[in-house]
């Protein structure tokens, strides 16, 4: 791949040197910097960049990929302070956790222009959303729900005791997290119990926690073996995924960078990304070999 | 004969020296290079110390801001910043200096890359993102430290540290084995080596003085025995070298020294012989010469008492013949005396020459009165000669000094002696009229003269006969004089004690 790269480079540069009023000859130290894409602290995210980085260094462009940053808070701190030009994002995570906003607009819409909004005056651009969510939700053993005859959140309330909710530590201050679940529901007997994210259910299979929070497409919810509780107040907002990239950036790889991040972002449905992650999570493929397939399939690579 | 090399001793001695000097040199490279492999080892071995002491400093500068973050995002005291702030800044420089003090390991760079990309991954991606969440949010600061993204990736750098130290203190190890045994390895080949030196250094002494200082030594043995007169000395000379050279000229000197004593040999006994017959003949001549001679002077002796009357006028002619045949017997008795001095046995004694002098003074007391002459006897020495050929000399010799003066002038005569080493030189001086120094030879001749018998009597034999009686004696004679100024005669003689 460094090879594509600098073979790329030393083309730009030979297209720099055709040009009449090229003022100076381009050489490879000339050459552009690999656009730095990082990715958050869960496997949906390494999958995430996995695809994108394929992707876009299939079209010449080199990657960088920065995997396992962290949550939310602190990826989009690191690409404010400039030491990431892009990280795909989860539209719903990014308004109410770094832009602060509650409401919960039903239009589809509604929440990526938002979005665009509140990235635009900090000089980055979201680009084209995902077809797929990937929402939070709050997940209980079949057992637990039918001993508490439990159906949506606000049933926890009437669970005597506290209901120990296994979820990665920054559920604690999240609005999508118990911050919301007591705003919206009065659900004040829950309690966090702060763990890496994808170890959650082994806790709920162990009884260490009553419930889990999870993302709907979570490869681990296909089998059955957990119950999703319903959320009719929209604590949890929808998800899909944009990715947040810096204006200089795309001005630097020129439209063609825009291009190709859109077309990989369309394809991303629902199912196509709960197959790749049970593959990564269950199966325990190697996430750039599930990336790769995937892209090849679209005819990306 | 032994076959020998046909290289010339020259070219071995060079041979041998340039396999010496090739020897030592070879040693004295491999100390060379042992002791800079062991200077090279310690330089760096102390740079891999300086890189482990920059890589605990990194380490502990990535410390300094974690806690510092951890402290901050906790607290949001600025003052948990102060030090994570300055390691911040410092950071980058001890990357470099870490990467460059790995620089001679290429697997020891790439880690330390490694290592630099990770702590700039861990400052720009977690450190930095944090200090400035939590400033403007820091409750969500303090959910994200909760995840210990910053312990995982401390943790994975501390590996790569580790692994980094291990591989140095490997490398540090390897590199001080691998002196040592180079240097154990050296020293063993140094001593080897000096010991193999020592040993062709006594090859050569022995080969030399095998080969060269024998040889030599024989020659010169030879030398020492040909100076002493052996001249059947020679040496083998069987090798084709310089010394075989030397062997084959002693061999032909010795050779052609030898043929040339065998010629002198052979022409001195022939001289000899002849001398003998010559002196035989003279002898024997002289002797028959007088009776005839003694016959002819009896019978003009006869015809003078007889017939003197009848003769008339013829007297003269008898005393002609009287007077002719006086002079031939003279001659004659000259002859005998010379051819006999010489030969015949030495009577030696011991005399003490004033002795001989005042014999020979006595013999001459008429002529030296005559001539009113002045003799004067220095001291003498005792000398162990045959006492009548001394005297014989010593008279000749007074009787000439005397016989030849200036007329009108006394004849001065002065005799006296010098020791001159195991020889005394008696010397017989005067006032005469000289001579010219190129007949100062000639006069020893037989019957040589130099003045005509009218001015000064005698045959011209006496100092031939001096010259044989001195010679027989072991001695010479010679004369010093210049014309009208006097002469010097010397002869030597062997010193009594000697």
């Amino acid at each position: 791949m460094r090879l594509a790269a600098l073979a790329v480079a030393a083309l730009l540069a030979l297209a720099g040197c055709g040009g009449s009023d090229a003022p100076k000859p381009s050489t490879v130290a000339d050459a552009k910097p690999p656009l730095r894409i990082g990715t958050k602290n869960f496997p949906e995210q390494f999958l995430l960049g996995e695809i994108y980085k394929q992707a876009i260094e299939a079209r010449g462009v080199p990657v960088e990929l920065k995997a396992n940053i962290g949550s939310s808070e602190i990826i989009h701190q690191a690409l404010t302070d400039g030491a990431l030009d892009m990280y795909p994002e989860y539209i719903g995570v990014l308004l109410s956790e770094v832009a602060n906003v509650r409401a919960r607009p039903k239009s589809p819409g509604a929440p990526y222009r938002r979005a665009q909004a509140f990235e635009a005056p900090q000089v980055f651009a979201m680009l084209a959303p995902s077809p797929f969510s990937d929402q939070n939700a709050l997940a209980v053993t079949p057992a637990y729900a039918r001993r508490h005859h439990l159906r949506a959140i606000p049933d926890l309330k009437r669970i005597p005791g506290t209901v120990r909710i296994g979820a990665p530590p920054e559920f604690q201050t999240r609005f999508e997290g118990l911050v919301g679940l007591a705003e919206r529901y009065g659900l004040h007997n829950a309690k966090a119990r702060a763990m890496p994210i994808g170890s959650q259910y082994a806790a709920l299979d162990s009884g260490r926690v009553d419930a889990a929070a999870v993302f709907t497409t979570d490869g681990q919810l296909a089998s059955g073996r957990y119950v999703i509780l319903r959320d009719p107040r929209g604590v949890f907002g929808t998800q899909h995924v944009s990715p947040i990239i810096s204006r200089r950036a795309l001005n630097r790889y020129g439209p063609k960078l825009r291009a190709i991040i859109d077309s990989v972002s369309r394809r991303l449905t629902a199912p196509a990304m709960q197959r790749m992650n049970a593959q990564v999570q269950i199966d325990r493929r190697a996430t750039a070999d599930v990336a790769g397939e995937f892209l090849r399939g679209q005819g990306l690579k | 004969m032994r076959r020998t090399l046909r290289t010339p001793i020259t070219t071995r001695v060079l041979l041998l020296s340039a396999t010496a000097s090739v020897l030592i040199g070879a040693v004295m490279v491999i100390l060379i290079v042992a002791v800079t492999a062991q200077r090279n080892a310690a330089r760096s071995a102390f740079r891999s110390q300086e890189a482990l002491a920059a890589g605990n400093q990194l380490e502990k500068s990535l410390l300094t801001i974690e806690n510092g973050v951890r402290g901050y995002v906790a607290s949001r005291r600025e003052k948990f910043l102060d030090p994570a702030n300055e390691a911040l800044t410092s950071y980058p420089g001890e990357v470099r200096r870490l990467t460059s003090l790995v620089d001679d390991d290429p697997g020891q760079q790439a880690r330390a890359r490694d290592i630099g990309g990770e702590i700039d991954d861990y400052v720009t991606l977690w450190a930095r993102p944090l200090i400035g969440l939590a400033r403007t949010r820091p409750a969500s600061a303090r959910s994200v430290v909760i995840t210990n993204g910053g312990r995982e990736r401390l943790d994975t750098i501390q590996r790569d540290f580790a692994s980094l130290f291990a591989r140095e203190r490997a490398v540090i190890n390897a590199r001080e084995d691998r002196a040592e045994m180079g240097s154990a390895r050296a020293i063993a080949i140094g001593v080897g080596g000096l010991a193999l030196v020592l040993l062709v250094a006594a090859g050569v002494t022995l080969y030399l003085r095998r080969s060269v200082v024998r040889p030599v030594v024989t020659v010169a043995d030879a030398t020492g025995r040909l100076a002493g007169g052996d001249l059947s000395a020679r040496v083998p000379a069987h090798r084709h070298d310089e010394l075989g050279d030397l062997a084959r000229g002693f061999n032909a000197m010795a050779d052609s020294l030898q043929r040339s004593r065998d010629q002198l040999e052979h022409s001195n006994a022939e001289l000899k012989r002849s001398n003998a017959e010559l002196d035989q003949f003279a002898s024997v001549t002289s002797h028959d010469l007088q009776a005839p001679l003694t016959t002819i002077s009896m019978y003009a002796e006869l015809i003078e008492r007889r017939h003197a009357a009848d003769l008339n006028g013829g007297m003269a002619l008898v005393d002609g013949i009287r007077g002719a045949t006086q002079e031939a017997r003279t001659l004659i008795r000259d002859l005998l005396e010379y051819s006999r001095a010489g030969r015949g046995e030495l009577a030696l004694e011991e005399i003490d020459a004033r002795d001989l002098v005042a014999r020979a003074l006595e013999a001459l007391a008429g002529p030296i009165e005559e001539a009113h002459a002045h003799v004067h006897v220095d001291d003498l020495p005792v000398v162990r000669v045959d006492r009548a050929g001394v005297c014989r000399v010593l008279q000749n010799l007074i009787g000439n000094a005397v016989k030849f003066s200036v007329p009108g002038r006394p004849p001065e005569v002065e005799i006296g002696a010098d020791r001159d080493g195991d020889m005394w030189r008696v010397w017989v001086r005067d006032n005469g009229i000289g001579m010219d120094p190129k007949d100062a030879e000639r006069i020893f001749e037989p019957f040589k003269r130099l003045h005509g018998e009218e001015a000064y009597p005698g045959t011209g034999i006496g100092l031939a006969i001096c010259e044989r009686i001195i010679a027989q004696h072991g001695g010479r004679i010679w004369v010093t004089s210049r014309p009208g100024e006097g002469s010097e005669f010397s002869f030597t003689l062997r010193a009594a004690e000697a």
